[in-house]
Order: structure tokens, then C-alpha cells, then sequence
């Protein structure tokens, strides 16, 4: 005997495989069906999750920090000491960054500008630097915002007149987009002692979640204020959860639009199935004859679908990876940015197609299985 | 008897009309027994195998195999009991077009066997049809004649006590049929009982009885006044 072959050790299956490639056009048409599906969920699902994820890096953690601004009520301009160790101790434990605000003459080739200038104790929690470094223990130096520096052509090292005296540029920032509490685009950042005063204009509250920063601004708010407002809490983490809300109905949509055309895939696998049926009449009489039953014939009929399933969600899968890849270079610079949710897609969607195979395999197999042997010989 | 039918009776409604395809009809085989069922078109005679071949239950009287009553079984048990006591043969043959000739023969065996076992006997099986080096081929790679040789070894690799025959030799010439009739004469020495339903002059020679029906009613059955038309 030679040794075991696929058709020995699952018969089934391997009918199944002969039965599709005896119609080798038609069960090829519907397996593209369901890849066509298969790709629709997965790539969609993919953009819109890449589109979210891109758009979440402009928009940055935002929604995790919350913005403390001196209220009507307070007796002062900006913050005291005093009034920053009280607001320090209602967020805590949360973290905060106290923020000292000016505005200085710089001057330049061109002549003299007012210049938005900040104190900020340690700004590497807040921005990112594109070029140079920002010295660990600051006392000297400054950094300056990125759109400043592109405008006035200023680099690292380069030195800057603010109010008659002079700076070197220790770093430069990246662009911090729109959505921040501080925005440092146009902007010097000067370290806090080069400030005649110790008040603050304003105190940012860094949380780890969305959730947190809500708490947080809760607890500050019944602290600081009573009837007076002494202070006005800013908070995103609502505006973030609506964008998050929104993000998450554009991807269901676009994955509702996958879903669809799996359902029409779903379709092209019931008519095939319901063919074979027809076509097949005779076969499944003759296997009721020699002595199998209902419940095996109805195996080979959803073996045959589940197949078709399996190697249009497979072809779906292999396409749907490829167009990640480029879906996120495109929007993340990463073709290989795969991230949880798009695994979960990959494998939902392949589930979907196979799964949709089963389904509308599930009726043209019961039928095959209750067909009448003695009608099914009839010529 | 090993199958027997008592005063069955089978009707089918066509267009709100009762066409009574078998009346009354009392049928029995014995072991090793070769019987031809003759008579004219639509007289019953398919209706009355797929009967004794469990495809079908009667709407009066019984259908006993091996002394059980066919119509207290469920779909299930009587696909069983198919499955271990009959065989068919088709007019058509009725091969699985992608099957080889060996996986054909074992195809009743799916199930039940090893693959080892069921590949074994089903070359065993064409080897004593005179096809030991056609296994691996595919009906349409088969004459006439040989496919039909593949579809008796398939009738027989469940070792059934009848084969049943539905017009065996209809689509062959003539040579070829005898040599068919031929193959069931070994199986009926081997003790299996055949039931042929024929318009052949041929098998009815070949025949130890003659059951003939007209119009669903058994006439004559003995082979000294076989039906000849
Ligand atoms: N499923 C059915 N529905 C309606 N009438 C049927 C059905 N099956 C058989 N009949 C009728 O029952 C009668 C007997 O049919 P059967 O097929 O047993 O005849 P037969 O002797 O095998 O004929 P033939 O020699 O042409 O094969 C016929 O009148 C046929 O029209
Ligand atoms: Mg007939």
C-alpha cells in the first residue's frame, strides 16, 4: 500500500477539494467573492484605525492633561507660590508642570519684535526637540518653538538677544501642532529663574488617562473654588472621548460597508452551493444508497463551503496585509505599524469570511441532506 | 427469507392524481438466489427495488429484512442497515465522477473502515472484476463495460446478503452484458442474492426466477412462462 494520502486520512475534506475543482471557474469566482469581503473589512478597518491613529498624533495626549487658569475671582493676575503648592496638593497625585509667561523685545537683523516668551521648569514633559538637546539641569540656554526658528532661521548654538541680553539656542522643537494647552510653535522657552517673578500664568496637570485627568480637574475645581472662582479648570478629556466617539462610528461604517459586500459574497457561495446541489442530485442519491447519511452528506456540502470560506479568506488576508502596509506608510510612515486592532481585524475579517462561507453553505448543505434518495435517482 | 415484502402497497399523487405503482405485491428472495423482475414500463418495478433496497417505505403492508420491519426503523437505522445488508447497481452506473475506480469501490466504506482496510478490499474487489490495473483511474477513463464492473465491486465491498440491479445491462452491448450477468452468477455462488429488474431477454436466461409485474400486480413467477414480449 502507498502511503496515506490527504484523500485516506480526511476523506471529506478531499472530496470536498475535488467537488470544487470539478468547477474550477465557478468556485474560483466565489472564493474571490469572499476575498473581496475579506479585503473590504480588513482594509477598511485598517484605514480607519491608521487614519485615527494619525490624527491622534497631532491632537496628542490633550485629552490627558488638564489646563488650570487663573479665575476671575483671584485676587492677582497670575499665580503665587502659595496658591501653586495648594493647587499642587488638590491634583495630586497627579503631576504638574507650572508655566511662567512674558513678553520680551527680541531683536534680530530686522529689527525688534515682541516675543512670547515661557518659564518652563523641565519643557522635555511637554514637547518634543528636533534639533539640539535640552540641558538636564537647566539654567542657561533657551529653546525656541519650531515655526520662530524657521521663520527667523535660527539654529542650535545660534545666540538671541531677548531684552538686551543674550541667549545661545540649546534646542529647537518640533512642530506641536494645534491642540495644546501651550503652544510653543511661535515661541522662546527661557528656564524659570531668568524670571524677575515667581508667578505663574498658568499650571498644566499631566494624567496618564482620559479618565483620570476628568478626576483630577474635579478635585481641583472643588478645592480652589467655592462661590468665588479662583480658578478656571480647562479640560479636553470630554472633547477627546467625542473625538474618540467619532473615530470609532467612522470605523464601524467603514467596516459596515466591508460587512456588506461580505454578505453579497455570502450570496455567490449560496448560489454556487445551490448548483451543485441541483447538478449533483444523482451523487447524493447514490451516497444515500451505499449507506451514508443525512448528517454525512450535509459534512460534504459544508466542508465544500467552508473551503471556499477558508481560500477566499486566506487570499483576503495575504491582499488585506499588503494593503496595511500601505495604508500605514502612508499615514504613519510605518508600512509595518500594525497595531493591536488591526490584528484584530486581520483575524476578524478572515473569521467574517470563513464564517460567511459556513453560513451560506449552511442551507444548500440541509437541503442536499434531506433530499429524497428515491427522488434523487429519478432521472 | 432474507427480504421479503407482505401485501405492500405504494401510491404517488401526480397533479391531485393516485397512481398506485405497486398493489398488494408479496415478493420474496432467498440466499444465493438470482432473480430477474421483468414488465412493462412503469409497472413498478423500481418502486418495488427501492423498497426491499430501504430507499423507500411502503404505504401498507411490510418490507422485512433479515425478519425486520423496515418501516419501524428511523431514516438513520435503515441508512444502516443499508449500508450493511444491500448494494445497488444502477442503469447509469452512477460512479463519482472525481473518484478514482478504487475510491469509488470504497466510498461505502468511508466511514466505517480504515482507509487501509477499505484501499485493500476495494482492489481486491476490481482485481476479481478483471481490473486490477484500473484502479487509479477515473470513470471517464472507463468503458462502458468497465464501469459498470467498478459499480458492482462498489455494490459489494460492504459484503451485503442482495445486490440490487436496476436495468444492469441497459446502457451495455450485448457481450458486455453477458459478461456482467456472468460476474452475477460468481456472486450468487459466493451466496449473495441477486435482484435484477431487466428488459433483457439476457438476463432472464441467466435468472433462477422470474417475477414479472403489470401494472404494479405480480403475475406469473416462475421461469418457465418468463415474460416474453
Ligand atoms: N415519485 C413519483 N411520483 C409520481 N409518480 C411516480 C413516482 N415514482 C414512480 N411513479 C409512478 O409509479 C409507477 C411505477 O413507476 P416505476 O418507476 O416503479 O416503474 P418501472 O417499472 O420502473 O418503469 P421503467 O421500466 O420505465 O423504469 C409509474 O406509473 C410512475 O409514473
Ligand atoms: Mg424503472
Amino acid at each position: 500500500m502507498s502511503p496515506k494520502s490527504l484523500a485516506d486520512r480526511l476523506p471529506v475534506l478531499s472530496l470536498a477539494i475535488r467537488n470544487l475543482s470539478r468547477s474550477k471557474t465557478r468556485s474560483a469566482l466565489a472564493a474571490i467573492g469572499i476575498a473581496i469581503g475579506v479585503i473590504a473589512i480588513v482594509s477598511l478597518g485598517m484605514f480607519g484605525s491608521a487614519f485615527q491613529r494619525s490624527q491622534m498624533q497631532n491632537i496628542g495626549t490633550i485629552g490627558n492633561n488638564v489646563g488650570v487658569f487663573p479665575g476671575e475671582d483671584l485676587d492677582r493676575a497670575n499665580f503665587t507660590e502659595r496658591q501653586l503648592r495648594e493647587i499642587r496638593r488638590a491634583a495630586q497625585p497627579a503631576d504638574l508642570i507650572a508655566i511662567k509667561q512674558d513678553v520680551r523685545e527680541m531683536r534680530s537683523r530686522d529689527g525688534t519684535t515682541d516675543q512670547t516668551v515661557y518659564g518652563i521648569a523641565d519643557p522635555d514633559r511637554l514637547f518634543d526637540v528636533r534639533q539640539g538637546a535640552i540641558p538636564d539641569n537647566w539654567r542657561s540656554g533657551i529653546i525656541v518653538g519650531d515655526q520662530l526658528a524657521t521663520i527667523e532661521g535660527i539654529e542650535t548654538g545660534d545666540a538671541l538677544n531677548l531684552d538686551g541680553q543674550t541667549y545661545r539656542v540649546a534646542a529647537v522643537l518640533e512642530d506641536a501642532g494645534q491642540a495644546t494647552l501651550v503652544n510653543p510653535n511661535n515661541a522662546v522657552i527661557l528656564p524659570p529663574s531668568r524670571f524677575a517673578e515667581d508667578t505663574y500664568t498658568q499650571v498644566i496637570v499631566l494624567s496618564d488617562t482620559t479618565a483620570e485627568a476628568t478626576r483630577t480637574a474635579e478635585r481641583i475645581r472643588t478645592a480652589m473654588n467655592d462661590r468665588r472662582e479662583r480658578v478656571q479648570v480647562f479640560e479636553f478629556s470630554q472633547l477627546a472621548q467625542q473625538i474618540n466617539q467619532l473615530f470609532l462610528q467612522l470605523n464601524l461604517f467603514l467596516i459596515g460597508i466591508g460587512a456588506v459586500s461580505l454578505v453579497v459574497a455570502g450570496t455567490s457561495i449560496l448560489n454556487v452551493m445551490l448548483m451543485s446541489t441541483v447538478e449533483r442530485r444523482g451523487e447524493i442519491g447514490v451516497l444515500r444508497a451505499v449507506g451514508f447519511k443525512r448528517f454525512a452528506v450535509l459534512r460534504i456540502f459544508l466542508t465544500e463551503a467552508a473551503m471556499l470560506g477558508l481560500i477566499g479568506g486566506s487570499a483576503g488576508v495575504v491582499v488585506s496585509v499588503l494593503i496595511g502596509t500601505g495604508i500605514h506608510s502612508l499615514f504613519l510612515g510605518d508600512p509595518f505599524a500594525f497595531d493591536t486592532l488591526s490584528v484584530i481585524y486581520v483575524v476578524g475579517g478572515f473569521s467574517f469570511g470563513i464564517g460567511s462561507g459556513l453560513i451560506s453553505g449552511a442551507y444548500p448543505a440541509w437541503k442536499a441532506s434531506r433530499l429524497d434518495p428515491v427522488e434523487a435517482l429519478r432521472e | 427469507m432474507l427480504i421479503e415484502t407482505r401485501n405492500v402497497w405504494r401510491r404517488y399523487t401526480l397533479g391531485g392524481e393516485i397512481v398506485t405503482a405497486l398493489a398488494d405485491v408479496s415478493f420474496g428472495v432467498k440466499p444465493g438466489e438470482f432473480v430477474a423482475v421483468v414488465g412493462p414500463s412503469g409497472s413498478g418495478k423500481s418502486t418495488l427495488l427501492n423498497l426491499i433496497g430501504l430507499l423507500d417505505t411502503p404505504d401498507e403492508g411490510t418490507v422485512l429484512v433479515d425478519d425486520v420491519a423496515a418501516e419501524t426503523l428511523s431514516d438513520g437505522q435503515r441508512t444502516e442497515l443499508r449500508r450493511d445488508t444491500i448494494g445497488f447497481i444502477f442503469q447509469d452506473f452512477y460512479l463519482i465522477p472525481t473518484l478514482t475506480a478504487r475510491e469509488n469501490v470504497a466510498l461505502p466504506q468511508l466511514f466505517t473502515e480504515s482507509a487501509t482496510e477499505r484501499n485493500e478490499r476495494a482492489v481486491a474487489l476490481l482485481s476479481q472484476f478483471g481490473l486490477g490495473d484500473r484502479t487509479e483511474h477515473t470513470p471517464s477513463e472507463l468503458s462502458g463495460g468497465q464501469q459498470q464492473r467498478v459499480a458492482i465491486a462498489r455494490s459489494l465491498i460492504n459484503d451485503p446478503a442482495v445486490v440490487l440491479a436496476d436495468e444492469p445491462t441497459g446502457n451495455l452491448d450485448q457481450n458486455t452484458g453477458k459478461t456482467i450477468l456472468g460476474e452475477f452468477e460468481r456472486i450468487t455462488d459466493d451466496g449473495t442474492s441477486v435482484v435484477a429488474v431487466t428488459h433483457d431477454r439476457l438476463v432472464t436466461d441467466f435468472a433462477d426466477r422470474v417475477v414479472e409485474l403489470v401494472d404494479g400486480r405480480v403475475g406469473d413467477s416462475t421461469k418457465a412462462t418468463q415474460h416474453v414480449s
